[in-house]
């Protein structure tokens, strides 16, 4: 039996949870916010009421503490699933993250596991400034022992939650905020990812884009555009941060020729860069020009809305690197026009809400 | 002493005699240089963890820090797998991959220790939490020195443990030095355990190195956490004779008072009780006896161990992801 539904990605991530604690009775739901009036962006909505106060619970502001804590839980059979409304607040839980977490499968010699998820929201916009907006997923993803998966679409987020409770190491699940409104399929049928490979989400011909999160979508609405004039990108979401799926990007790269990557983290050190000298080292004589990276600039977002609109790449700037790279240097104006929103840079697009 | 008898003192004073042996003869082969991992001896230390683990049965749980040996081996954690696991053996508790300060015996109920000061203090609650949530009667203990006060996240630690009435005992290795740094340096003129009842857990304070001292507050401490009265905080004074990491003693660099050291090894904790067991009348050849026991047992623990087998290459990257 087929049971597909059509979900925003934030209702696939409640929806996710729900399925969580009903099917592992050992699932804990823990975090700042999770039973408040807001419950985290309504991800964790009515959950306390249909699971009760001792598995779906608020907690300390301890970040570090309580990571530990969920680790313990975890060592001694729990499933815990800890969220952060931003990712700025797993800082603070760095130690026990990246010490104990990470390594304690591998430092214990594969006696003990830690199944633990980490929900950390990243996003954009809206005067969220220098320590409510940053996008670390790439020092996340440099530890070792740590999965990092960032699902873009509503199907994805689904799946990729309930693999992750699943899961018996430690796996954080990126959000972008910006995606939690865009709508998407989510079979429940649909099987089990097994939480690696990027995902070819627009088939093309003449450019290959590999992007992350939120960046799948601007390149997706890029895509129509460029198609409007007859360049077919092809659109890979690289949705599986640890390990890295180069395979699919190399042979997407191998058929077209260029390669675009579009991150939605500061340039210094991101995953596009690894993406770009991964597939460099394999392949050097398969990209017809030197690939191009559009990701954030390297300092912090300011919180004025008149600095912010200036911040973040989007369609726009995807598709100028698009163009660049097929020397169609002149349809720029056009699809400038084309692309032009109508909403500043900080405020969601909701334009483009899928299904997809 | 309340409720110890000849026997059960007698008991205590082997399994603090055997920690004792063995932070020996480790000591004694370190410079060998064949095991090259950070070792923290605990010699002067060996009262509280033999004192605390007493009370505790294999099904409870215990967690401790960088300086773990006593611990480990008071919970009855295999001695061939420490002194394997020294030597980076596969066939030592962590398989070589943590050497002496990530050891654990899951068989014993010691699930770990770790180096980072405070990095096991929320698992250990963790744990007691998920011990709680399955109504099971076990106890988790951790075992922490002073500095570790001195870091957040034990704070935070005891804030959720009070919250939710964990069956937690926190054990609070009072040695007055952290590294080289005496405690006057690091922490107001006051003593440790009064905050810790101020975050509401029952707390008290003793006399580490006298074990019928330890005995009998681990004992009151355990059976609380145990029937449900919440986490229990024991600060116990006591201190190392060893340098902070490494072999030696290392009272020539200056950083103790004058003296110092040597008040505290004639506080030795098996001095003592081998004087109250005299005392009670406990023949010197009984102690002796023990002593020709754990030399015994220690010297083929030692043979065992360096019969082992280097770890595969091939299994260095093994079980990074589940």
């Amino acid at each position: 039996m087929s049971e597909t539904l059509m979900l925003s990605y934030g209702a696939a991530i409640r929806e996710a949870l729900d399925d969580g604690l009903n099917r592992y009775p050992d699932m804990l739901l823990i975090g700042e916010g999770v039973p408040d009036p807001k419950t985290i962006f309504a991800t964790t909505q009515g959950l306390r009421e249909k699971y009760g106060a001792e598995r779906v619970l608020d907690m300390p502001l301890a970040e570090n503490g309580m990571t530990g804590i969920c680790i313990g839980a975890a060592l001694a059979g729990m499933r815990p699933v800890l969220v952060h409304q931003r990712i700025d607040f797993a800082l603070l839980a760095m130690d026990q993250l990246v010490n104990n977490a990470a390594k304690w499968h591998y430092m214990f010699d594969g006696k003990q596991s830690v199944p633990l998820v980490v929900r950390v929201i990243i996003g954009r916009g809206w005067g969220q400034g220098p320590q409510h907006s940053q996008s670390l997923q790439a020092m996340f993803a440099q530890v070792p022992g740590l999965k990092v998966v960032m699902p873009t679409t509503a199907g994805d987020a689904y799946h990729f939650l309930l693999d992750a409770i699943a899961d018996d190491g430690p796996v954080l699940f990126v959000e972008h905020r910006w995606l939690h409104h865009v709508i998407g399929e989510v079979d429940k049928q649909r099987p089990a990812a097994g939480l690696r490979g990027a995902a070819v989400l627009r088939a093309g011909r003449d450019i290959s884009i590999a992007a992350f999160s939120h960046m799948s979508i601007e390149a997706l609405k890029a895509a129509t555009v460029l198609a409007e004039h007859g360049i077919e990108a092809e659109v890979i979401d690289m949705r599986c941060l640890t390990p890295l799926d180069v395979d699919s990007v190399a042979g997407s790269a191998a058929k077209t020729g260029l390669l675009l990557v579009a991150d939605c983290a500061p340039e210094m050190a991101s995953l596009g860069h690894v993406l770009i000298s991964r597939l460099y080292q394999r392949q050097p004589n398969t990209l017809k020009q030197a690939p191009c990276l559009v990701a954030y600039p390297n300092h912090p977002v300011p919180t004025t809305h008149f600095q912010a609109n200036h911040y973040y790449p989007g369609a726009e700037r995807i598709a100028e690197a698009a163009l660049e790279l097929l020397a169609q240097r002149p349809l720029m104006d056009t699809l400038h026009r084309q692309l032009q929103s109508d909403l500043a840079k900080d405020q969601p697009d909701r334009s483009f809400v899928g299904p997809f | 002493m309340n409720s110890l008898n000849s026997a059960e003192l007698l008991d205590l004073y082997q399994r603090m005699l055997r920690i004792r042996r063995i932070e020996e003869a480790i000591a004694e082969r370190y410079a060998e240089q064949q095991m090259r991992c950070p070792t923290h001896l605990c010699i002067g230390e060996e009262a509280i963890a033999v004192g605390v683990c007493a009370h505790l049965t294999d099904s409870d749980k215990v967690f401790s820090n960088h300086r773990g040996h006593g611990h480990y081996l008071a919970k009855g954690g295999s001695l061939v797998g420490l002194i394997a696991e020294l030597y980076g053996f596969a066939e030592g508790c962590c398989g070589g991959r943590g050497g002496s300060m990530h050891l654990s015996d899951l068989s014993a109920g010691f699930i770990a220790s770790t180096p980072i000061v405070g990095g096991t203090v929320p698992v250990a609650a963790g744990y007691a939490w998920g011990e709680q949530r399955r109504n099971s009667k076990n106890v988790v203990v951790i075992f922490f020195g002073d500095g570790c006060f001195e870091e957040g996240v034990l704070h935070e630690t005891m804030n959720f443990a009070v919250l939710k009435q964990l069956p937690l005992v926190m054990v609070c290795e009072n040695n007055q030095y952290s590294v080289m740094t005496p405690l006057y340096e690091r922490q107001p003129a006051r003593d440790i355990y009064p905050i810790a009842a101020a975050h509401g857990l029952q707390a008290v304070s003793g006399d580490g190195n006298k074990v019928e001292q330890v005995y009998a507050l681990a004992e009151n401490a355990i059976a609380a956490a145990r029937n449900g009265a919440g986490p229990q905080f024991l600060e116990l004074h006591t201190h190392r004779w060893p340098e902070h990491c490494g072999p030696n003693e290392d009272d020539e660099l200056g950083y103790r008072f004058p003296g110092e050291l040597l008040a505290w090894k004639q506080r030795c904790p098996l001095l003592h009780t081998g004087r109250t067991l005299a005392e009670a009348g406990v023949a010197a050849e009984a102690l002796l006896d023990i002593e020709q026991r754990i030399g015994a047992e220690i010297a083929e623990a030692f043979a065992r161990a360096l019969a082992g087998q280097p770890p595969e290459l091939a299994d260095m990257e093994r079980h990074l992801y589940v």
